[in-house]
């Protein structure tokens, strides 16, 4: 049995590299930084990775079925826009519905249209910024109260960052690991054609996943709205690339049916820990995405494909 | 449906029994080629009907029409009487057909639970019942006599432990009919022995079972009915017990050779070879080959799909490395150059690679004639020479290969089959090589480019070339080449004269190794 569980690691991803790199990067800053073990610390990283862990865990979704989701980080911006301008009643709903249509729009291209997921999510996620924008120029207006108040309180010592996490990761979990649609996920990631032919539809779960990241974009939204308490139509800019990065860094390959939740909670943390650790360090912050980008090439050199189908 | 098939149908199934699976009239095409030509037949709850025929001849068409793979262009299939219509596979699935692919359609992320419940897991509180999976998949591997573990991740296993669990998920469907199609393929005698067990049960249970086949022994041993097909139409539907192997072969090759090919040239007198094969093993573990072709001569490698044919010709080209043994081109001039190391070295060598797959592996889609066939006579020039491309020529080669197109400026995608064909021919013949490796010379081609295939490459071999052809089509072997070497398992198995050579010799000699029995009696 112990063989077995080893080898179902296989569609995980993860790896030496996707394993020890938040490890090692930890190892190395609780020795240089003096700071870092500090509970603040501990809280600020916590809740500065929030929103691109969430992100992430959609990117995850629908890198798993074989797509890419760029228009998440628009996602982003259009919810932060969209809870200052709407009705404090009606706004949560507002940019979830949004972001239901955006993920829908994407969906019907990439799985009826046979657009490619980079150039359908490339067209909305100009798209949605453009019309963030046009809402709201530039950051400004008062996010509801009940919305900031989610997003900063703190129940039992805990910060809310650490409850957004744990509920998105749980939710994230039961969908993948859990339901039959999740193992869809996986079978048509591996192999559509293989998955039509043993009677699962391929077209509806596609289309489902590109929903669930641009649903969990406005979650994100929602959230770095709440915290930062007021509208910023460029809010998620760089959160359609960076959570493409994380789940990389985590093992889940973008090719499909390859990956776990755990790799995008890793490959995020090691992110954030990276960004914490320049900052602690005393970096500057333009080093940072050079580290990043190197850092990107030569995990995923390290990680050895796991070729599906051969 | 015709009067001859219903006596057939009536004789073969006692009044009053509606059959299981009626198929009338079923026609189905692709592109321009027709798949299936007016199929009418019958099968009946419980009997193992053979589906067989040569290569192509629409028997995997024809299941994949009853799988709810794709509908047919016209015609119905009926269900206990019922005319009924499957938009997916998965409709076919719910309405009682399991389906063994012949391609593997497991997936290799998925564990085995996984990949024999998916598409129809069974659940609880509305998630995907993961215990239940596990404990139903451990019965069905236990029935179908699998010793695998239901969590082991199936890119795993080995490829006949693969074939295996494919049996077995069309097992664990709990369906009225099942379809295999081309099941041992891949499979070990014990699996074999697994597998007959299993279609036995099914068939003493009720079960309508389709066994695609073209492997007469198993025939035999496992079915009932039988049901021939040949190239797309129904030859005869008749229980297996009134067949002989001898009577089976000739029902899957009866058919006269029109006049399609060209005179077969004169033997060169002096055997000049232009290739020379010595001990060539293509695949691992697979037989070593030895053989040469002449100048002037056509040289086919027939046999079964599946027998090693295509790797040996790709190696030739190659496309792939191989494993021992080695492969030398003669020039006019009596030098020698070894092939098969790099698909590049080949055509430095002067020896052009047709392959089967002209729409993905031949021909650039976008690009006009003009540069599909002037990449050829680019061929050797350096990568910063001026790439011109000599219309005249291209326009003369055009007219000679009678390629019905507007103008050379025409995008090769917007040709049928058999004019892209002859591009993809015609860019060899630009390039100036000596000798053409060529598979399926004429794959999806009407009748009327095929003939003039024919004589392109009949031409090319007369006036001094040498050509080396794989095909599944037995007659193309027969009628076009001057020798037919017949593979069967990786090796060689019998070497005869294009003139000499029948379909049932070929056929006899691929499927089983010998030549037929009346023959040798």
């Amino acid at each position: 049995m112990s063989a077995v569980s080893v080898r179902r690691l296989g569609r995980t991803g993860l790896g030496l590299v996707s394993l020890g790199l938040p490890l090692a990067m930890f190892v190395l800053l609780s020795a240089r930084a003096p700071d870092f073990f500090g509970l603040q610390n501990i809280a600020n990283v916590n809740s500065q990775i929030t929103a691109l862990l969430i992100v992430a865990l959609g990117q995850l979704v629908v890198a798993l079925i074989g797509g890419i989701d760029i228009s998440v980080g628009s996602v982003v911006s259009l919810t932060s826009v969209l809870l200052v301008l709407v009705d404090p009643a009606l706004a949560v709903p507002a940019a979830l519905g949004a972001a239901c249509a955006i993920g829908l729009a994407n969906g019907i291209g990439v799985a009826f249209f046979n657009v490619h997921p980079l150039i359908m999510t490339l067209a909305t996620m100009t798209f949605v910024q453009g019309l963030a924008l046009l809402f709201v120029s530039s950051a400004g207006g008062t996010a509801p109260a009940a919305v900031v108040m989610l997003a900063r309180a703190s129940f039992g010592g805990f910060p809310a960052a650490f409850f957004w996490c744990v509920l998105a990761i749980g939710v994230v979990s039961i969908i993948l690991y859990k339901s039959r649609f999740g193992l869809r996920v996986f079978a048509i990631g591996a192999n559509a054609q293989s998955a039509a032919l043993s009677g699962a539809g391929v077209s509806g779960p596609r289309i489902a996943c590109y929903i669930l990241c641009s649903l969990a974009g406005a979650v994100a939204g929602i959230y770095l709205t709440g915290r930062i308490a007021t509208g910023d139509p460029t809010l998620g800019q760089a959160f359609g690339l960076d959570s493409v990065t994380a789940i990389a860094l985590g093992g889940v390959q973008l090719s499909g049916g390859v990956g776990s939740v755990a790799g995008a909670v890793l490959g995020t943390i090691t992110l954030g820990l990276i960004a914490n650790g320049m900052n602690l360090l005393g970096v500057s912050p333009f080093f940072h995405a050079v580290v990043t980008g190197c850092l990107l090439l030569g995990a995923i050199s390290l990680q050895r494909r796991k070729v599906i189908g051969v | 449906m015709s009067l001859l098939a219903l006596k057939e149908r009536s004789a073969a199934h006692p009044a009053g029994r509606t059959p299981k699976v009626e198929f009338r009239n079923i026609t189905k095409r692709f592109d321009s080629t027709e798949a299936l030509s007016v199929v009418s037949f019958a099968g009946m709850a419980g009997s193992v009907h053979a589906i067989t025929g040569e290569n192509g001849a629409g028997k995997s068409t024809l299941m994949k029409l009853l799988a709810g793979v794709y509908p047919p262009d016209s015609g119905e299939i009926l269900f206990d009487g019922r005319a009924i219509r499957f938009d997916s596979p998965a409709a076919a699935r719910a309405a009682g057909v399991s389906t063994v692919f012949q391609e593997l359609t497991l997936l290799p992320n998925l564990t085995i639970a996984e990949n024999l419940f998916l598409g129809r897991e069974p659940r609880r509180f509305g998630f995907a019942d993961r215990s239940a999976m596990r404990r139903q998949a451990h019965a069905v591997l236990q029935r179908v006599g699998v010793d695998l573990h239901p969590d082991v991740t199936c890119g795993d296993l080995a490829i006949a432990e693969q074939h295996l669990v494919e049996i077995a998920k069309g097992a664990a469907a709990q369906a009225d009919i099942v379809i295999y199609d081309e099941p041992t393929a891949a499979l070990d005698a014990p699996g074999v022995d697994k597998l007959a067990r299993l279609i036995e049960d099914q068939r003493r249970a009720g079960k309508l079972v389709f066994y695609i086949s073209h492997r007469l022994d198993e025939i035999f041993r496992l079915c009932d009915m039988t049901t021939v097909l040949k190239d797309g139409k129904h030859v005869r539907t008749c229980p297996t017990a009134d067949l002989t192997h001898d009577a089976l072969v000739s029902l899957m090759v009866g058919r006269e050779l029109a006049r399609l090919y060209p005179e077969r040239g004169a033997k060169p007198s002096t055997a000049e070879a232009a290739l020379r094969v010595t001990d060539f093993v293509a695949r691992p573990g697979g037989a070593a080959v030895s053989f040469a072709v002449a100048r002037g001569e056509i040289v086919g490698l027939a046999g079964i799909e599946g027998h090693g044919q295509r790797e040996i010709i790709r190696a030739l080209a190659g496309l792939a490395p191989h494993m021992a043994g080695g492969a030398l081109k003669f020039d006019r001039d009596g030098s020698a150059k070894p092939l098969g190391g790099s698909i590049v070295a080949t055509a430095r060598a002067g020896v052009g690679f047709v392959p089967e797959d002209r729409k993905t592996e031949g021909l650039y889609q976008p690009l006009s004639i003009q540069e599909n066939i002037g990449l050829g006579m680019l061929r050797g020039a350096s990568m910063m020479a001026r790439a011109k491309i000599d219309r005249n020529r291209v326009r003369a080669l055009m007219q000679q290969m009678n390629v019905r197109a507007r103008d050379d400026r025409q995008s090769v995608s917007s040709l049928s089959g058999g004019n892209q064909q002859k591009v993809m021919i015609g860019r060899w013949l630009a390039s100036g090589v000596d000798v053409l490796l060529i598979e399926e010379p004429t794959r999806g081609v009407d009748v009327g480019a095929k003939a003039e295939i024919y004589r392109l490459l009949r031409a090319f071999v007369d006036a001094g070339g040498a050509a080396l052809i794989t095909s599944s089509e037995l007659t193309e072997h027969i009628g076009l080449c001057d020798r037919i070497l017949i593979i069967r398992e990786g090796a060689i198995v019998a070497e005869l004269a294009g003139e000499e050579a029948t379909e049932e010799t070929v056929m006899s000699y691929a499927l089983i190794g010998r030549p037929p029995e009346r023959a040798s009696r």
